[in-house]
């Protein structure tokens, strides 16, 4: 499998890579995930955002512990009629990023449902890890982090966590605080979040259980 | 084709590979035939005049000059006025036309880019040969379809739509009466369905509601003008009434994209110039609905041949990505036995 998807990818010829991780982002429609992973893999905040159909991947290689590991991450529809075609990518991966929207209920509400999708479709050992998205719009927040907790203590050896990449902004949030004169220049745009080495990955953590 | 250097020890074999692609090719072709594709083209075209007018100033100059006498005949009513009297302006333009499009006629990329943008749809003869087509009391499909292959004039473009996706009834004594009862059939739809409260709403027709309202938003965010407020209260209410119609896919993310392409093409025959600088607030609810109600029929029109792409486990994609597989198989060998990830099901 790790092999596999060389023959598609432009990759550095020189780098050679020690490990390639698969992992899987999935939950509801519109909590981000595509957001999430192009903020990962390229640095970007895209206006533009269009609805994910079936599946797609990026990729963004990094070095950890002096080891080249190159995270194929395969980004999935929401939707649920999506799901047979999604649920068979679910296969071979390592880690399934579980995604939902701090501010909209129902998407936590499906989180137990997500985890029986992975129950019945991917690999025993697969790690999820749980990500309430939109963390910036705290004003609307209504899915709090003690939630997250009674999910992540029901459900065994998950490791699980309210995770907020740094500085991720959601559009909404942006369309409030900046007003509707700046969101007409910024439409379209690609905006950079971060600039230096903040997102970069020097080691991994151990996280042994809940973080929240 | 890598596949040619590798078996050139062996003609005939080349010879059997290139008449099956080329069979394959026709197969293509003829699938597409005759179906409208949706897709960028037209938007690409009226977004980035500015970004081609350098490269084609010729053709961009003639494309105003022809879309700005359509569309003052826009006004009238009946199919055959307009098609006649908006004929007329492009026999000026031929000639420097027919250069133009001459000079690229060996390279077919080129080609089909200069269709898109509206280079040989100016040919006067070749609207010479539609307004024939079309203004006959019995329009022949099988003519209209051949001819549409290479594009067609901006203005005749809902019409063409309209008849070749089997909307608008062929015979023009009907046509009129027809597309007034497909229109209202349309309005007693969202009537019905769509305007009523969410109490009167299933759960399934309530999730459905906002997965279409969670998608509106998200359709062709690159162009302002889908950002109006209007337009996406229209493109809800076309999606939300072909999904009730449709229970066996109900509304699936992408459907969206199938109707874009439709909503600017009918909205043209209302709005002028470029669709940065369309407002749907112009129109009258009555043209409002009228476009809707096109969008919804071709809408369905063209999903009726490719349901199975959204039923459960969507097996009309699993079908085509084999065919792609087979016909890579076929044409470069050597490719397919690379470890290609076609779809991953199996």
């Amino acid at each position: 499998m790790n092999q596999e998807m060389n023959g598609v990818e432009a990759e550095r010829p020189l780098q050679k890579i020690d490990y390639v991780f698969k992992v899987v982002v999935i939950g509801d429609s519109a909590v981000g995930k595509t957001q999430m992973l192009s903020r990962f893999a390229k640095n970007e905040f895209c206006f533009d955002s269009k609805s994910t159909i079936g599946v797609e991947f990026q990729t963004r290689t990094v070095t950890i512990n002096g080891k080249l590991i190159k995270a194929q991450i395969w980004d999935t529809a929401g939707q649920e009629r999506y799901r047979a075609v999604t649920s068979a990518y679910y296969r071979g991966a390592l880690g399934a990023m579980l995604v939902y929207d701090i501010t909209k209920r129902q998407t936590f509400d499906h989180v137990a449902r997500w985890i029986e999708e992975l129950r019945s479709h991917a690999d025993n050992s697969i790690v999820i890890m749980l990500i309430g998205n939109k963390g910036d719009l705290v004003d609307q927040r209504v899915v709090h982090t003690d939630k997250c907790c009674g999910v992540c203590r029901g459900s065994g050896p998950f490791f699980l966590r309210d995770f907020k990449i740094n500085k991720v902004v959601s559009k909404r949030s942006l369309e409030s605080n900046n007003g509707k004169n700046n969101i007409a220049t910024l439409k379209g745009s690609k905006i950079d979040i971060i600039s230096g080495p903040e997102l970069d990955i020097t080691e991994m953590k151990e996280v042994p259980s809940c973080s929240c | 084709m890598n596949n040619n250097s590798n078996n050139n020890k062996d003609t005939s074999t080349i010879g059997i590979l290139d008449s099956r692609f080329n069979q394959t090719l026709r197969n293509v072709q003829g699938l597409l035939k005759g179906r409208s594709i949706p897709g960028k083209i037209l938007l690409t075209q009226r977004v980035d005049p500015i970004d081609n007018s350098g490269l084609y100033s010729p053709t961009y100059q003639r494309s105003s000059s022809y879309s700005d006498t359509g569309t003052s005949d826009r006004a009238t009513e009946t199919v055959e006025e307009e098609v006649h009297s908006g004929s007329k302006p492009f026999g000026i333009t031929n000639n420097s036309k027919l250069k133009t499009s001459t000079s690229h006629a060996e390279n077919p990329t080129e080609e089909i880019r200069k269709s898109s943008i509206g280079g040989r749809t100016t040919d006067s003869a070749r609207v010479m040969k539609f307004t024939k087509v079309l203004s006959g009391t019995m329009v022949i499909l099988d003519k209209l379809r051949e001819l549409a292959w290479s594009g067609v004039p901006d203005y005749m473009r809902p019409t063409v739509w309209r008849l070749l996706l089997g909307y608008a009834p062929t015979n023009s004594d009907r046509r009129e009466g027809v597309l007034r009862r497909k229109r209202l059939e349309y309005l007693d739809c969202v009537s019905q369905y769509y305007d009523i409260p969410d109490t009167e709403r299933s759960d399934d027709e309530i999730s459905m509601l906002r997965q279409i309202a969670v998608d509106c938003p998200r359709t062709v965010p690159d162009v302002a003008f889908f950002q109006q407020p209007q337009v996406q209260k229209s493109l809800e209410r076309i999606l939300y009434a072909w999904a009730i119609r449709h229970p066996a896919s109900g509304y699936v993310q992408g459907i969206n994209d199938l109707v874009t392409p439709f909503f600017v093409v009918f909205l043209s025959e209302y709005l002028e110039g470029s669709i940065n600088n369309w407002t749907m607030s112009d129109l009258s609810s009555d043209k409002i609905s009228n476009v809707e109600a096109d969008c919804y029929w071709c809408l369905s029109k063209l999903l009726d041949g490719m349901q199975d792409h959204y039923t459960f486990a969507q097996p009309g994609i699993q079908r085509l990505v084999f065919k792609l597989k087979e016909l890579v198989r076929r044409i470069d060998g050597n490719l397919f036995l690379r470890p290609v990830v076609f779809l991953q099901i199996y």
